[in-house]
């Protein structure tokens, strides 16, 4: 029964993505177009939210590793692999959306910037996280040493972030995240906010599986490590003498 | 004590290499220079990035060749370059061009545009490709 109910809270959650999904979408084709760059820049609200939920996942893998050096439970683990996987998507479809962006707007698809360049550096980085943790066999030891990794990837993120401040760059500066007033009028930002509640739901939900799928691993790795098996396997036959009795 | 030097090592490695990466950033990924910076430097033969606005009233086009100047609010460069440019190049707008100096000329045929952060809506002045804008008020 617990199974069954377990079941039905994680599909609230898939209905609750996808129905945001489509509001997102309604939403955004209820807004006007952008004055300078028209449709294109509806691609604003897709780029923007997969990069703010991809820092928020890696925030996750942060504290889901922090969490497990203190606790040693391996279910932190669990959400820090899920975190740091789920992340990696967003940023690989923020710079995807930038990239197809980019071509009407600046002219090309990708260029040699500091922006560009520290958002695939961040990319990459978590994709060694993923890289490491298929090295390591021992749970606990992969579980430890992934923790480390995940704690001071974190550090990319505000470089990333303020990149276009310290360092001139054919990308503009935030629109949203700065100190004084938000750089969008009233109709394109609730476009924006209706794509930050899809991604973020999409987000959680694709988490929520991910980090159960990590516990099953878990419990089946642990059950063929005590299963009472021959040391070589059944491949291996013991060798006989010709001509033996 | 080795466990200590395994964890120190790793950790000196990678704050190497990250205060290096941010140093050569720091000096050398300014993704382009200004018109007042790329006026001082004596004038070369190589490639350089000048990013600036397009000043209004100074936009010409003729044999494939696009004429304008661009300005960081202090100084201004003409610009030759060749080469049809991008769907959003309009007078005001921001803009990266790839080229040399040829005299007091920059000879460009890269061009990138640059938008601004802000996002705005603007009632009956929505851009259409292919119509001239006339710039904000």
């Amino acid at each position: 029964m617990t199974v069954t109910t377990q079941d039905q809270r994680r599909g609230v959650l898939d209905v609750a993505a996808i129905v945001a999904i489509a509001a997102a979408v309604l939403v955004a084709f209820a807004t006007p177009p952008e004055a300078t760059q028209g449709n294109v820049a509806r691609l604003f609200n897709i780029h923007v939210p997969s990069i703010l939920v991809a820092y928020l996942c890696f925030g996750l893998t942060l504290i889901g590793g922090t969490a497990y050096l203190v606790t040693r439970r391996l279910r932190f683990d669990h959400l820090a692999v899920a975190a740091a996987e789920v992340g990696v998507v967003f940023t690989g479809l923020t710079m995807l959306v930038g990239m197809i962006w980019a071509k009407p707007i600046w002219g090309v698809y990708w260029t040699w910037s500091a922006r560009l360049i520290l958002t695939a550096v961040m990319f990459f980085g978590y994709l060694g996280y993923l890289a490491l943790r298929r090295a390591i066999d021992d749970p606990i030891a992969r579980a430890r040493r992934a923790a480390v990794f995940g704690i001071i990837s974190i550090g990319i993120i505000p470089i990333v972030h303020f990149s276009v401040l310290w360092w001139r760059d054919v990308h503009q500066p935030p629109t949203l995240l700065r100190p004084d007033e938000m750089q969008i009028d009233g109709p394109l930002l609730a476009a924006f906010l209706a794509g930050l509640v899809a991604s973020t739901l999409v987000a959680a939900a694709l988490i929520v599986r991910r980090y159960r799928l990590a516990a099953r691993e878990a419990e089946l790795d642990s059950l063929l490590a005590s299963a009472d098996v021959p040391v070589a396997g059944d491949a291996v036959t013991a060798p006989t003498l010709d001509g033996a009795p | 004590m080795r466990r200590y030097w395994r964890i120190l090592i790793p950790l000196a490695i990678i704050a190497l290499v990250i205060v290096g990466l941010l140093i050569s950033l720091r000096s050398n990924l300014v993704f382009f220079n200004t018109p007042t910076e790329l006026a001082e430097q004596p004038a070369g033969d190589e490639r350089q990035r000048l990013g600036g606005q397009v000043v209004a009233g100074t936009v010409s086009q003729a044999d494939g060749v696009v004429t304008f100047e661009v300005t960081d609010g202090r100084t201004q460069v003409a610009v030759h370059h060749s080469g049809s440019p991008q769907q959003l190049f309009q007078e005001g707008i921001g803009v990266v061009v790839e080229g040399s100096w040829d005299g007091a000329v920059f000879t460009s045929d890269f061009m990138l545009v640059k938008h601004d952060e802000q996002y705005r809506t603007e009632d009956g002045q929505v851009y259409e490709p292919g119509e001239p804008i006339e710039p904000a008020p």
